[in-house]
């Protein structure tokens, strides 16, 4: 016990030492890893440098990157995705992988800061994941005036649709909005009639397809129409 | 050093403690998260009694009997849910504290099925079918009979619709499909507690 007090009191001396002598690290590379990368255009930036961080060569693996200068003793870094700025009314979410978006990590032993002074910790490690983009499915149902209609999208998950009721909780069989799951970029979707309402038949018509480019840049899908007779 | 010290004298003061008010029903619930339970049946144990009863949708659990500080304990599954092949337990062994009553999980695995969907009147020389349920896209071969889907959750829906009908390159018309059967007649349903074998039938004309 004695002895353990007196090494750790020993090993502090000597850091103390070794600081003030000039002896410690000077400057710091600021090493990055990504997770999760499947399409190029990911833009790493900290400091006024940039890093390109493309596509592993093979699918899976992480993308492991050093920014060309390595910064002094105390100087301070933040790690974001080119451009991104993040207000109380207003998030750009910077340069990301196409169809991707990457945030710093959040599992252990991963989830370390992505931003300090540089000889917080012995060496500066960054750690992104990317996960590709979803996008909504939605759209409406016509002519619904009794309960029980569900809608599936294949396995991915099926909603209840309730039918429009006025003031006195009467139906009205006005328009309803619905929204499925969002769908993961380039995925394909097929959206059916799980449960019938009660007494009605309800048929879906613009049900299938791909969450392809097109869809993406609208916005998502959001022409699926339900009419129930 | 220090602290070992202060461990053994807060031990100590603990099994006093416990002495003095006889061991017997303490002041701590023995609690934890549920994941993936979506039905019912599933029973909960610890030290092999205290039965308790967790039903579908639940996310989280506090057994009845509370436990005091520094009581082992020994949460097990007795019975899984209806629909899961078996759930383990983490961190559902330890003496009694507040810190280790509240850092118990459950998790259990959903059974999975496979999908056949019988496949009619396609030609040999018709290519380019594609069946979706869902985010699960899979292209049948020429004059095949049937197509196997990606393993689904017993419990959850499927939907099987015809993504792409297919051409037949003898005559370069297209042939077009339609899907029935399922429990709907339309190719949706939900999966129950065995394999959906050719229930589902796509006929193409």
């Amino acid at each position: 016990m004695k002895f353990s007090l007196a090494r750790g009191a020993i090993a502090l001396a000597a850091t103390l030492t070794l600081a003030s002598c000039g002896g410690g690290k000077a400057t710091f590379p600021i090493n990055v890893n990504v997770t999760g990368v499947i399409y190029p255009g990911l833009v790493l930036s900290t400091n006024g440098q940039d890093l390109v961080i493309n596509p592993p060569a093979k699918a899976g693996d992480p993308v492991n990157a050093v920014f060309p200068n390595e910064i002094e003793y105390g100087q301070t870094y933040d790690v974001i995705p080119k451009g991104q700025v993040s207000t109380s009314t207003a998030v750009v979410l910077g340069q990301n992988p196409k169809h991707q978006t990457c945030s710093p990590a959040t599992e252990y032993p991963y989830n370390l800061p992505t931003y300090g002074t540089a000889g917080q910790l012995a060496s500066i490690q960054i750690y992104y994941v990317c996960a590709i983009n979803t996008y909504p499915l939605t759209g409406v149902v016509k002519g619904l005036t009794t309960d029980g209609l569900v809608l599936t999208n294949g396995s991915n998950g099926a909603i209840s649709v309730a039918k429009a009721v006025d003031a006195s909780s009467v139906a009205t069989g006005a328009d309803v909005a619905f929204a499925m799951n969002p769908v993961v970029y380039n995925n394909t979707y097929g959206v059916t009639v799980l449960t019938q309402p009660t007494g009605q038949t309800c048929t879906v018509a613009n049900g299938v397809g791909t969450m392809d480019d097109a869809a993406e840049a609208a916005g998502g899908v959001t022409n699926l129409v339900v009419t129930c007779q | 050093m220090k602290s070992s010290i202060k461990r053994a004298g807060v031990t100590l003061a603990c099994a006093l403690g416990l002495a003095a008010c006889g061991g017997g029903d303490g002041d701590l619930y023995l609690t934890g998260t549920l994941y993936n339970v979506t039905a019912d049946g599933m029973v909960l144990q610890n030290n092999g009694g205290d039965d308790l009863a967790i039903v579908a949708g639940q996310s989280d659990f506090q057994f009845g009997n509370r436990v005091s500080t520094d009581d082992q304990f020994n949460v097990t599954v007795k019975t899984p849910p209806n629909n899961s092949s078996g759930c383990t337990v983490q961190n559902g062994k330890a003496r009694a504290n507040y810190y280790t009553i509240a850092q118990i999980s459950v998790i259990c695995t959903i059974r999975t099925h496979t999908i056949t969907v019988a496949v009619n009147g396609l030609k040999p020389t018709s290519s380019g079918l594609i069946l979706v349920n869902g985010s699960d896209k899979q292209e049948v071969p020429a004059g095949a009979t049937s197509q196997v889907m990606a393993p689904v959750y017993e419990d959850g829906p499927y939907g099987i619709t015809i993504f792409q009908n297919p051409t037949d390159s003898a005559t370069g018309t297209k042939q077009t499909c339609t899907v029935s059967g399922g429990d709907t007649g339309t190719g949706t349903g939900t999966v129950k507690s065995i394999d959906i074998d050719r229930t589902v039938v796509v006929t193409c004309v």
